[in-house]
């Protein structure tokens, strides 16, 4: 049984959290966060340890994995600390908010005996799987121009607006596209050149949108796109790949096998939709069984600090191009 | 009754061209010169005109001429309907250098004639409805927009450099940016570009993506790939994502269509029930010779689309962004 401590419990650490409870392999035996608020709301939907320091966590011996879910500026703090108590980590994506945080995390890690993985989830959707495996397998032949699509929800409000605060999340790139850039990594490989364009420093409109193109080493031309809206949107993906024998396609606007509909039950109310996409384990889970699996195998998990960091190089190349309008070869 | 013949029928569009002229009460459609003489009368036979094997003996009886020849022969034809005072529509690009592109215009300004440049999707309804929308202000200021305008390799002499000018990047750029120019009224003033031949044997760029900028700030990118696989259900796609500061129009111009899955081909095909907006082209072009006003699309719209296509080669070449003057 790998005992874990969770830290922060955000959008993220209330998923990964969720995703422990599912596992039978794993116990999540504390969860911190500084907020008086959540720590309620962590006893009420967990049924566990709530504490306000994440040093609680650190220095419970009984915790095998720590699982570090704080804004993404604190990673490397964080970091530090977990290899200084000697646990397993686990750090959800981006790796850190700079090459230099990066890289401290690198030396920090490295020979660490103990197991570091990242969150890089996408690499545990089945569609997203599905269609590597399609690549891999040759079934578009040699892939030539590739589109992705991330966003379409409303900018994402954190812990004291962390997100809204670029200096701290990266934006949109650091924070979201990031998701693709790791993919495609993980499909294509290495990339050679960005040259990218965002909304952000150009308008005072509380959202962001982006498009990179990517050069990667093998030839393939890849546009790369996110988007945090400023009204109430839908978020959803998109990615198509062509190659010189075939084309895939996907666009989960359109993948759900579910669609209840519901009418509105008084005057105040309104008519809901709700489109679902059911999965027997998700990719959050899947991805925590991965890292729990790892320690006890003894094997590394699915993403390396290495493999994050370089696609952390990458997302970082983006923001640079974006702000300063020239190509980043890598 | 404006009497209008074809000089060179090399591009495909010239039968969906012929067929509106057809169909239009006033105007006529004389006949087709051709330097290719079974290509001349085979088309002149399907759009039930006459084969003329002499240009000037055609443009003896008309008023107007369409040029659907290879892009590098559009500055020849131009000029030589120019010389005989003939009204023009060319098709796009306008030509494949600026030299020609400049050469056309100014033939057309001395000989007095008009020159439009076919850019059939501003006839297009679902776009004609985005740019009410947009000239209303319905998503506030438009901030970036994301183009795409795909298609099947066309083969013929669309891979032949010296006809075609170029060839994915050149084909499928001009559209988009004369759509946001016409849409915004901006010029773009920096093109980047990756520009490659990747999905066919063929010796000219058959895929592509530019990421260009125009004045004050907006961004917008456009994939001109030639990546729709022969069992694509249609040949191609002009999308576009606007992202304004209020809010995003997604626009898919061909989206009114139905699916059919034909043994009969072996193939599954979207039936596009748009509005013809060639027949939108033509009747415009006509329109605008019986009432003698000025081209919806000038000869300047077809030059400015086609020079951002070159500085697009140019970028790639040099892996880096191109100042457009």
């Amino acid at each position: 049984m790998i005992r874990v401590g969770v830290i922060g419990y955000g959008t993220m650490g209330q998923v990964h959290s969720q995703s422990y409870k599912e596992l039978e392999n794993a116990a999540l035996t504390a969860v911190a966060d500084q907020e008086p608020k959540r720590r309620e709301q962590i006893e009420q939907e967990l049924g566990v340890k709530a504490v306000s320091n994440a040093d609680e966590i650190f220095q419970d011996e009984s915790i095998d994995l720590v699982d570090i879910c704080v804004p993404t500026y604190l990673h490397e703090e964080m970091i530090a600390k977990a290899v200084e108590a000697g646990k397993h980590i686990f750090v959800e994506k981006p790796l850190a908010r700079s090459l230099d945080q990066g890289k401290k995390i690198l030396a920090l890690t490295k020979n660490y005996r103990k197991k570091v993985g990242v969150g890089h989830v996408v690499r545990f959707s089945p569609e997203y799987v599905a269609a590597r495996e399609s690549v891999q397998q040759g079934e578009i032949g040699r892939p030539a121009v590739v589109r992705t699509f991330r966003g379409g929800s409303q900018f994402p409000r954190g812990w004291q607006d962390w997100y809204a605060d670029f200096e701290l999340s990266g934006g949109v790139i650091l924070d979201l596209v990031i998701h693709d850039i790791d993919y495609l990594r993980w499909v294509f490989g290495e990339v050679e050149r960005v040259y990218a364009k965002s909304t952000h420093g150009r308008t005072t409109a509380h959202l962001e949108h982006a498009m990179i193109v990517l050069r990667f080493k093998n030839g393939v031309i890849a546009h790369v796109e996110g988007s945090w809206t400023n009204y109430p949107g839908q978020f959803y993906t998109t990615f198509e790949f062509s190659g010189d024998e075939g084309l895939i396609s996907f666009d989960s606007r359109k993948t759900a096998p579910i669609v209840q509909i519901t009418a509105k039950q008084s005057e105040d109310s309104k008519d809901v939709v709700i489109p679902e996409n059911p999965f027997l384990v998700s990719p959050y889970t899947a991805e925590i069984a991965d890292m729990v699996e790892a320690i006890k195998d003894d094997r590394e998990p699915a993403v390396t600090v290495q493999d994050a960091f370089d696609t952390l190089r990458v997302a970082l190349a983006a923001v640079e191009s974006a702000q300063t309008g020239k190509v980043i070869s890598l | 009754m404006v009497r209008i013949g074809f000089l060179s029928i090399a591009h495909m569009h010239a039968f969906s061209y012929g067929d509106a002229v057809n169909k239009l009460p006033n105007a006529q459609l004389v006949g087709i010169y051709d330097p290719d003489k079974e290509r001349g009368t085979k088309g002149a036979e399907t759009l039930k005109t006459r084969y003329y094997s002499d240009p000037v003996e055609l443009l003896n009886k008309v008023d107007a001429v369409i040029i659907c020849s290879e892009n590098s022969r559009h500055r020849e034809f131009t000029e030589l309907a120019a010389q005989y005072g003939k009204h023009i529509l060319c098709e796009k690009p306008i030509a494949t250098t600026i030299e020609d592109g400049q050469a056309m215009i100014e033939a057309c300004e001395k000989a007095n004639v008009k020159l439009q440049i076919a850019f059939p999707c501003r006839f297009n309804t679902p776009i004609r409805r985005v740019k009410d929308m947009l000239d209303q202000g319905a998503i506030g200021n438009v901030l970036a927009i994301r183009g795409t305008n795909h298609g099947q390799m066309p083969g013929g002499w669309f891979v032949d450099r010296e006809l075609s000018g170029g060839g994915a990047v050149m084909d499928h750029t001009v559209h988009i940016v004369d759509l946001i120019r016409w849409f915004l009224g901006k010029e773009v003033i920096s093109v980047y570009a990756e520009a490659d031949t990747m999905l066919y044997d063929v010796d000219i760029d058959d895929c592509g993506m530019l990421s260009m900028e125009l004045e004050d700030g907006v961004f917008v990118t456009q994939d001109p790939s030639w990546s729709r696989p022969s069992t694509f259900p249609t040949w191609g796609d002009v999308t576009m994502e606007i992202i304004g500061t209020d809010g995003v129009i997604s626009l898919d111009a061909f989206a009114q269509n139905f699916t059919l899955f034909s043994d009969k081909s072996n193939k599954v095909m979207h039936k596009v029930y748009t509005e013809d907006m060639d027949f939108g082209l033509i009747k415009d072009f006509v329109e605008m010779i019986e009432e003698d006003r000025e081209p919806s699309i000038t000869g300047f719209d077809g030059l400015q689309a086609m020079a951002v296509a070159l500085a697009a080669y140019e970028s790639a070449r040099r892996k880096e962004p191109v100042k457009l003057d």
